[in-house]
């Protein structure tokens, strides 16, 4: 775990370019997504498109480098050294997720120094549930992203299209930008709880009103509780899913095929 | 001839890469859903944000639809070029390409041309799924100008973008044959910015100044304007105007997109990095 934590530590900051990498995508959607709530005349939620970039920045390593990891590593001959190594592969997964977290917390806080310098977004935040929803928001969001990694082991290369399909229709029903749970959320109540499925929907819920509410602890425990279960649930699906699927291409022959 | 040849050719590998790794249908689907969300994502920030202040109307919630399904379109092609020459040293089909009689410009025109044959339907099933969405979701509805007219006029203008789709392209590509790792940072924040700066989200004039001259600047912001003019303002006017400035701007940046990508070839070909693996 923690070798593979490691490498992936080390590979970001010993190439610094990486952050300068990483930050285009959420920088920029943030940029123009704050632009966006300024242009409609209530500047006072740009904070709300900030955070939704620091989020969108952990977002995209999950499903980048996370999800569609051992696709890469497939083809250029990683992943078998994964299998014949003795090390448990839910432990590389979970080094993967610690690494990545690490790896994604430069370009993270680049977003947010970035964004508050532009547009000098009021925030009233209660530290400790920031952190804390900080914490159980990216503890499930990697769960996912481990729960993916292994069902991804069944595909070749269609997991590239499969992660441009799911990200921005993920991002949109978890609202990473607006509420799309609770006051203030556009959808009906069906949609909104087909999306409190997704760990991101609850974590932004709970950010937006630690951050900018200065909600406390107490106030956002039910958003906490939910989000600690389905840490445990993924971590336990992805862990099965990840047996289930090894066990099926090891049978099968499939498991290190390059190209597919 | 030969030239039409190389490039037709390249569009149709540029059709199979992109649509046939799967059913076509199902690539449509999966090509159309991320382009939706993205539409419906602005709306919804478009819809919270007015909705509080009292601003709402469907007439701007149709700007920001009808902008960001085009964005979806003038994203794609940022990245074809980029992909096409990274994937082709990676397997070893761009230095091919290269010593062909015709060599890696028709290549890369063909390969945007696939990319819009594949996205501009995709424009057109963001623009229909964005304006019932809206109205299930936000229980309003763009004012949209549907007729054969208009539909044609977006048509046209989606066309005139082509040379200057095809121009940018050249010109991430130039930088594409140079590197061998982060192939994909130039295009992604190009993409991000072009967001920023062509109007796709937002009028120019909320930038702070100078940033609204260099929007003014670009073709792709009149793509924007003539698409809108078509849709939402029935102008013919603005839509003229906005066409003869799309198709003069496109034809520079193509020139420019061409002269730049044949002189950074050829500067890689002498340093020996066009069968450079990417890592």
């Amino acid at each position: 775990m923690y070798s593979r934590a490691w490498v992936r530590v080390r590979s970001t900051y010993g190439e610094p370019l990486w952050v300068a990498v990483n930050l285009a995508v959420p920088l920029l959607s943030s940029l123009a997504m704050a632009l966006l709530y300024g242009s409609t005349g209530l500047s006072r939620y740009t904070g709300f498109a900030i955070l939704g970039g620091i989020m969108l920045a952990f977002w995209g390593n999950v499903l980048w480098s996370m999800a569609s990891q051992f696709n890469w590593d497939k083809e250029v001959g990683i992943f078998e050294i994964y299998l014949v190594s003795p090390a448990p592969i839910t432990a590389v997964l979970v080094g993967m997720s610690l690494g990545g977290i690490l790896a994604t917390l430069p370009s993270a806080a680049l977003v947010a120094f970035i964004g508050w310098a532009v547009f000098s977004t009021t925030v009233t935040p209660a530290w400790d549930a920031v952190f804390l929803t900080f914490a159980l928001t990216l503890a499930s969001l990697y769960a996912m992203g481990m729960l993916m990694s292994s069902l991804y082991l069944a595909y070749g290369r269609e997991a590239e299209s499969m992660n441009s399909a799911i990200g921005e229709p993920i991002s949109f029903l978890s609202g990473l930008y607006f509420p799309s749970i609770g006051a203030g959320s556009p959808f009906p109540f069906a949609l909104q709880l087909a999306a409190s499925v997704i760990p991101l929907t609850i974590g932004m819920d709970a950010l937006r009103k630690a951050v900018f509410y200065a909600d406390s602890i107490r106030n956002v425990q039910f958003n906490l509780e939910i989000l600690a279960v389905m840490a445990v649930i993924l971590l336990y699906l992805s862990d099965r899913a990840l047996t289930a699927l090894e066990n099926k291409g090891r049978r099968e022959g499939t498991l290190v095929v390059r190209l597919r | 001839m030969r030239l039409v040849r190389a490039v037709v050719a390249s569009a149709w590998m540029g059709w199979q890469r992109e649509m046939e790794w799967a059913n076509p249908l199902l690539c449509f689907i999966v090509k159309a859903v991320a382009p939706i969300a993205a539409v419906l994502t602005a709306a919804a920030v478009y819809w919270f944000g007015s909705s509080f202040a009292g601003l709402f109307t469907p007439e701007h919630l149709a700007y920001i639809i009808v902008g960001s399904s085009l964005y979806a379109q003038v994203g794609a092609y940022t990245y074809v070029p980029t992909s096409a020459i990274a994937e082709g040293k990676w397997s070893n089909l761009y230095p091919q390409v290269f010593i062909t009689p015709p060599s890696s410009i028709p290549y890369l025109a063909g390969r945007c041309l696939a990319s819009f044959a594949d996205s501009a339907p995709v424009v057109a099933i963001s623009l229909a799924v964005s304006y019932y969405a809206s109205y299930a979701l936000f229980g309003k509805s763009p004012t949209f100008i549907v007729t054969l007219t208009s539909t044609l006029m977006v048509a046209a203008a989606l066309v005139a973008s082509l040379p200057c789709a095809v121009g940018l392209g050249y010109v991430l590509g130039s930088y594409s044959v140079f590197v061998s790792r982060f192939e994909w940072a130039l295009p992604s924040y190009v993409s991000g910015l072009l967001m920023i700066f062509s109007e796709a989200l937002f009028p120019a004039s909320v930038l702070p100044y100078p940033l609204p001259v260099l929007a003014e600047a670009l073709p792709f912001t009149y793509l924007m304007r003539a698409s809108r003019a078509a849709l939402i303002y029935n102008s013919w006017s603005l839509y003229i105007s906005s066409m003869t400035y799309l198709t003069l701007g496109g034809l520079v940046v193509l020139a420019i997109g061409i002269y730049t990508f044949s002189v950074a070839e050829d500067s890689a070909r002498r340093k020996g990095l066009l069968d450079k693996k990417v890592m």
